[in-house]
This record gives C-alpha cells, sequence and structure tokens, in this order.
C-alpha cells in the first residue's frame, strides 16, 4: 500500500465542512438579492431566515476551534500572515503551473502554499466584515444612521463578490483541477500520498519526516 | 398611458384628513380607533395631528405645522405621501422588483415580491416606506402608498382618480396628466404671487426628474417640511450602477478563466500521460 501522511486533523475537517457548508448556504440565499431574476426566490423573506439560521453555524464553528484549540488556530493564522521570499516565487510560477503542470519553477512549499494562505487571509478578512456589517444590518436596522447601514450593504456586497468569486477558485482547486488530485482527500479522509506531500508541499514535507 | 400626477394646492387644504380615511378604506388598511378596549391606548401630542406619523397601515397622513410670521402664527398642512419619483432611489434598490415605474410614470409596488430587505427604506430622500419586520427572524414586508394601483384595488386602470383625491372637500388635491396638472399649479402659483405671495412656488416639478405628486406652495419648501433639494445618495446610486457591473464582471471572469485553466490543464495532463506511456 502507498504510503500516506495526515494532512488535516479531524476537528480541522470538521471546522472546514461546518464553515464552507454555511458559507455556501449564505452565498446561495444572497445570491438571491443579487440577481433581480432571482429575486423571485426570496420572496416573503424566507432566505434571509435561512440566511441568519447559517450566520449562526458561520459565526460559532471557528469560535468553537478557538476556545478548544487557541495554539493550533494561532499556529494556522500565523503562518498564513506570514509572507516571504518564496511567496513572491510561488506567485511568478503559478500560472505556467497551473496551467501548463510546469513544476521547475515552482519553490518548495510549507503546508500551507501562498495560494492557500491567500485564502485563509480571504476567509479571516472578508469573514470579519462580513459579520461586522451583517451585525449592523440585523441589529440595527431601525436605529443606525441610514448612511451606514447603506454603506454597510455596499461592503457587505464588495466582500460577497470577492470571497464568492474566491469560492469559486477554491472549489475549482479543490474537485476539478487535473493536477490537485489528492486535495479532496486531504479534506474528506484527512490523507494525502507522502508522494503527494512531496511533490506540493516539499518543505513541510521534510519537516515532518525529519524526525523519523 | 400619459404621465399622471396628483396636485396638491396647500393654500386649499382645510386639513379635514378625509383623503387618509378614503386612503385607508380604499387599500383595506385598517386602523384601530385607540382605545383601550381594541388595546390602543390613546395618546395626547398636543396636536390635531393623529396619527403620529406614516406606518405600515397609513400611507397617507396630514402634516400639521405652526409657523410664526410676520408676528402671526400661520397653520400649514403638508400632504406625506410617497411622492413617486422619477428618480427614484426606492427603484434604483429594490433587489426583487418589487418596486417599479408604473405606465403613468409612478412608484408600483408588487407586496408579493417584496423579500422585506429594506434597502427602500433607506434609499428614499422623503423617509416614506415602512417596514414592518420580525427583528430576529428577519421576515417581513414593507408598505407604501401604490398610487391606487394595488392588485384588485387598481382604481387607476378603472378609469378613477385616487382615492384621496376622489373625497377631497375643497378641491386642493387634482389629479389627471401631468403636463395639465403642472399648467394648473403654474397658474395657481402665478395668482398667488400676483396677490403678494412672493414665496409662492410649485414643488415637484424638476425635483429627483420630476415628481407625480405636485405642491403649490405659499412658502418656501423647508417650510411646509419638504426637503429643499432631495437627492439620492451617493450610496444608492453605488448599490445599482457600482456593485451589479462589478459583481458580474469579477463573477463572470472567474467561471471563465477557471473554464479556460481546466481547458489547459487537460489537454497537458492527457500530453504528459500519452508521452509517459510511450517512453
Amino acid at each position: 500500500m502507498q504510503r500516506e501522511v495526515e494532512k488535516y486533523r479531524k476537528p480541522i475537517r470538521v471546522l472546514h465542512w461546518v464553515h464552507s457548508g454555511a458559507f455556501v448556504i449564505l452565498f446561495i440565499t444572497g445570491l438571491f438579492l443579487f440577481i433581480p431574476q432571482l429575486g423571485f426566490l426570496a420572496q416573503d423573506g424566507w432566505t434571509r431566515l435561512i440566511h441568519r439560521v447559517a450566520v449562526v453555524f458561520f459565526v460559532l464553528a471557528p469560535l468553537i476551534y478557538l476556545a478548544l484549540d487557541f495554539k493550533g488556530a494561532l499556529r494556522g493564522i500565523k503562518q498564513a500572515f506570514s509572507w516571504g521570499i518564496e511567496d513572491i516565487g510561488w506567485l511568478k510560477a503559478a500560472p505556467s503551473y497551473y496551467f501548463l503542470g510546469n513544476e521547475k519553477d515552482m519553490p518548495p512549499q510549507g503546508s500551507m502554499n501562498t495560494g492557500q494562505k491567500l485564502w485563509w487571509f480571504i476567509v479571516i478578512a472578508f469573514g470579519i466584515i462580513f459579520v461586522i456589517t451583517g451585525i449592523i444590518m440585523w441589529f440595527f436596522k431601525t436605529i443606525a444612521p441610514v448612511a451606514l447601514l447603506q454603506w454597510a450593504v455596499f461592503v457587505h456586497d464588495i466582500a460577497f463578490i470577492v470571497s464568492g468569486a474566491m469560492l469559486f477558485v477554491h472549489i475549482y482547486l479543490g474537485v476539478f483541477h487535473p493536477m490537485m488530485t489528492e486535495a479532496w482527500n486531504s479534506m474528506t479522509n484527512g490523507k494525502i500520498s507522502a508522494e503527494y506531500a512531496q511533490a506540493h508541499h516539499g518543505k513541510w514535507y521534510e519537516d515532518i519526516t525529519r524526525g523519523k | 398611458m400619459a404621465e399622471k400626477a396628483i396636485l396638491y394646492d396647500a393654500t386649499l387644504c382645510t386639513a379635514c384628513r378625509g383623503c387618509q380615511i378614503a386612503c385607508k378604506q380604499w387599500n383595506e388598511n385598517d386602523e384601530y380607533i385607540p382605545t383601550m378596549e381594541n388595546g390602543v391606548a390613546s395618546n395626547n401630542r398636543g396636536s390635531y395631528e393623529n396619527p403620529a406619523d406614516l406606518a405600515p397601515t397609513t400611507w397617507l397622513k396630514m402634516e400639521f405645522r405652526e409657523v410664526e410670521a410676520g408676528g402671526k402664527v400661520r397653520w400649514l398642512f403638508t400632504r406625506r405621501s410617497c411622492m413617486h419619483c422619477t428618480e427614484a432611489g426606492c427603484v434604483k434598490v429594490c433587489p426583487s422588483g418589487a418596486l417599479y415605474h408604473d405606465a403613468g410614470g409612478f412608484v408600483g409596488y408588487n407586496e408579493d415580491l417584496c423579500t422585506g430587505c429594506g434597502y427602500c427604506v433607506d434609499a428614499c430622500p422623503f423617509d416614506v416606506p415602512r417596514l414592518e419586520k420580525n427583528h430576529i427572524t428577519g421576515i417581513g414586508k414593507m408598505s407604501k402608498c401604490t398610487f391606487c394601483t394595488t392588485p384588485g384595488l387598481n382604481r387607476i386602470d378603472a378609469g378613477w382618480e385616487p382615492a384621496c383625491v376622489k373625497t377631497c372637500p375643497p378641491h386642493a388635491l387634482q389629479y389627471g396628466d401631468r403636463g395639465e396638472m403642472l399648467a394648473l399649479a403654474r397658474q395657481k402659483v402665478a395668482e398667488l404671487k400676483a396677490k403678494g405671495w412672493s414665496n409662492a412656488n410649485l414643488y415637484g416639478e424638476n425635483e429627483l426628474g420630476g415628481l407625480h405628486v405636485l405642491y403649490v406652495l405659499d412658502d418656501h419648501p423647508t417650510a411646509y417640511g419638504l426637503p429643499a433639494e432631495p437627492r439620492i445618495s451617493a450610496a444608492t446610486i453605488a448599490w445599482q450602477d457600482v456593485i451589479q457591473p462589478l459583481g458580474w464582471a469579477v463573477g463572470g471572469a472567474t467561471i471563465v478563466g477557471l473554464g479556460l485553466n481546466w481547458l489547459v490543464a487537460r489537454a497537458n495532463a492527457k500530453k504528459e500521460e500519452k508521452d509517459a506511456a510511450r517512453s
């Protein structure tokens, strides 16, 4: 049997699916207000109720994770926000890598490559923007100044456009891209092959195998 | 249908509030007489004005103002309801098409389509739409004057004037083609000026691209509590003119880009497979 290494522990995987499931529901129920032709689906505001139920999961899941594994979460956040010279190299090599499979210019990556770090940054930054503007719209609708409410909607929508587009990229890379063959496994049963780990996350693979 | 309008002549209004009642009656916006038996406490606010404000079941109300001018107290009456703007902020932001411009130029409202988002409430420069909403679930509906075009209660399609106009005893409210109403209003303003009302003016001719409720006033609009220069906020315009095209552009470019990537990367992967098989 092929040798495998654990990429994502179970709590991380549970967090991923709860959080992303909530986000997809939030995205779709929000989309109904964005595309006039789909507006009829939001009739009577039931999608707003679904939106509000989903947001509870969206907010609670990462908070619960933070409470359970604060150190681990901090480590991940720290990693996502530490950028170096190799990240520039990744950005330069990415187009020819993702289109043509050209690996030779790609610097070895840690457990998170630059693209994944970027996605973490978007998830965290826009998650916070979504929640702040959402709280304004939900709880301060009748008391906040009109301009604040209108700009909250504006910012909420900008966040929706950017993170929505990146969600498409994320799903595409995780599920459809011809080279990312093991990304799906890593988030379902947590394991990837040693071979894949070495090719895609060379630095990280070195780190975890050095002690053995 | 030619553009229609309501003309309100504040100098003829006696503030009988018949229009308020006719509006409620025709549009089936029932109200309880404030008594303890009805569960509504009456409340003396020191004015004949009643109720306090526009509400989901009050689409039209008369406002009373006491203004001191030249040592005399004047009692001014303002008709508060939807102004049916040509450049309507509410229509601009409504995501579901529940608010739209009717053939007569006024802002029609299809309550069935309303999602209760309340964007129109924030976008209206006249503070007219009223939202009735459960604050926890977020389920609710907006309400406003429909120019008597509510489906099933459509007076305009039947060739009648709106209920408020129909009932007005001193003919302070008139209804007809907008051009005719403008001519009438200009004539009245000229008469008022000739009588010495130097501030007399016609309100609504050009405001926000032209309102479909016109006002003949004997004093400056602000004396009547009307905004001198009503404006649609930048955020109202941004929602449709920035967010919408931006969203389609970014979303479209992402999907097209990913599709292209898939085609190129798959072709490439197949080629490599072939090369590997050959060697």
